[in-house]
């Protein structure tokens, strides 16, 4: 009998859930995944989980800077993230990419902010007539 | 006096004759001689004569009415001559006239197609040259945004510190929140 295709909605709603809960249940929804045949859609069911864990409170971010981030400036940015997005808890996931210039770039699951010399620079350079 | 009074009275007329030396018969047949040339004469010459005159004489009268003719003919062609070059200046006149009139309105019509030409001309030319201004402008400031850009890179990428950088990430923060 086949097996129905869940939703990725449902998947990321209940792997949220279990993480929230204490479970690692990662395996077993990759596993689903592989079996459905629908390991093309892993990135896109991360980006759900992660928009389910938002939704719950839990913040997972893409911060990118040009120089490693101190302890102060990594505490301010998750105080504004609680701050704008009102999540009870913040996760910064760190990148280093020296392109940027100077500055930082915060993305979460539904907000961009981009506040990188690079993407002033860009925006200037888009301004041209 | 003395010596003809005596032979009138003494003689005959053919003494007389005789005295002064005519001869009677000579003089009457002289006498007809004559009067048979006249009567020739009058026969036959003088008509001719006559005739010829009369004929010279027509022909000279024709002849005069025919140089009459002709200079009334003369002076009427001097006046038809007159008329005709009256009428003929005249008309030089008017055509002269419509002439300069044509002359000078295509002269006006010249000028004022070269004036809308020129104005047109003068308009295209500003046209250009605030498109060519504005084109300028546009490059001069695109030229500047690559430079500043380019600038900009070179020398933040190269002068930002972790200092720096803490407060740049501090007032992006900051402005968004």
């Amino acid at each position: 009998m086949a097996q129905a295709k869940l939703p990725r909605r449902k998947i990321a709603a209940y792997f949220a859930e279990q993480l929230l809960a204490g479970h690692d249940v990662s395996k077993q929804v990759a596993a689903y995944l592989v079996e459905s045949k629908r390991t093309r859609e892993m990135s896109l069911v991360v980006r759900d989980i992660e928009a389910a864990l938002a939704d719950r409170g839990v913040l997972l971010a893409d911060v990118a800077s040009s120089h490693d981030l101190a302890a102060d400036t990594k505490a301010a940015v998750t105080a504004y993230l609680k701050h704008a997005t009102g999540a009870k808890e913040v996760h910064l996931r760190s990148e280093v990419d020296p392109g940027l210039l100077g500055g930082v770039r915060i993305e979460t699951p539904d907000q961009r902010l981009d506040g990188t010399l690079r993407h002033r620079l860009d925006q200037l350079t888009a301004s041209k007539v | 006096m003395t010596t003809a009074l005596p032979l009138f009275a003494a003689g005959s007329l053919g003494d007389i004759f005789t005295s002064l030396g005519i001869d009677g018969q000579m003089l009457l047949f002289q006498g007809l001689a004559f009067l048979i040339l006249v009567f020739v004469m009058g026969k036959w010459v003088f008509p001719i004569l006559l005739k010829t005159v009369d004929q010279r004489q027509e022909a000279i009268e024709a002849g005069a009415k025919a140089a009459e003719e002709a200079e009334k003919k003369a002076a009427e062609a001097q006046e038809e001559v007159a008329k005709l070059l009256k009428e003929a200046r005249a008309e030089a006149k008017d055509i002269v006239a419509t002439a300069k009139d044509e002359a000078n309105a295509m002269v006006a019509d010249s000028e004022a197609k070269a004036k809308t030409r020129a104005e047109k001309i003068v308009k295209d030319a500003h046209e250009q040259l605030e498109k060519d201004v504005i084109a300028a402008r546009r490059a001069l400031h695109n030229d500047t945004i690559d430079l500043v850009a380019l600038a900009t890179e070179k020398i933040v990428g190269k002068t930002v510190s972790d200092a720096v950088d803490k407060k740049i990430i501090a007032a992006a923060v900051k402005e968004e929140a």
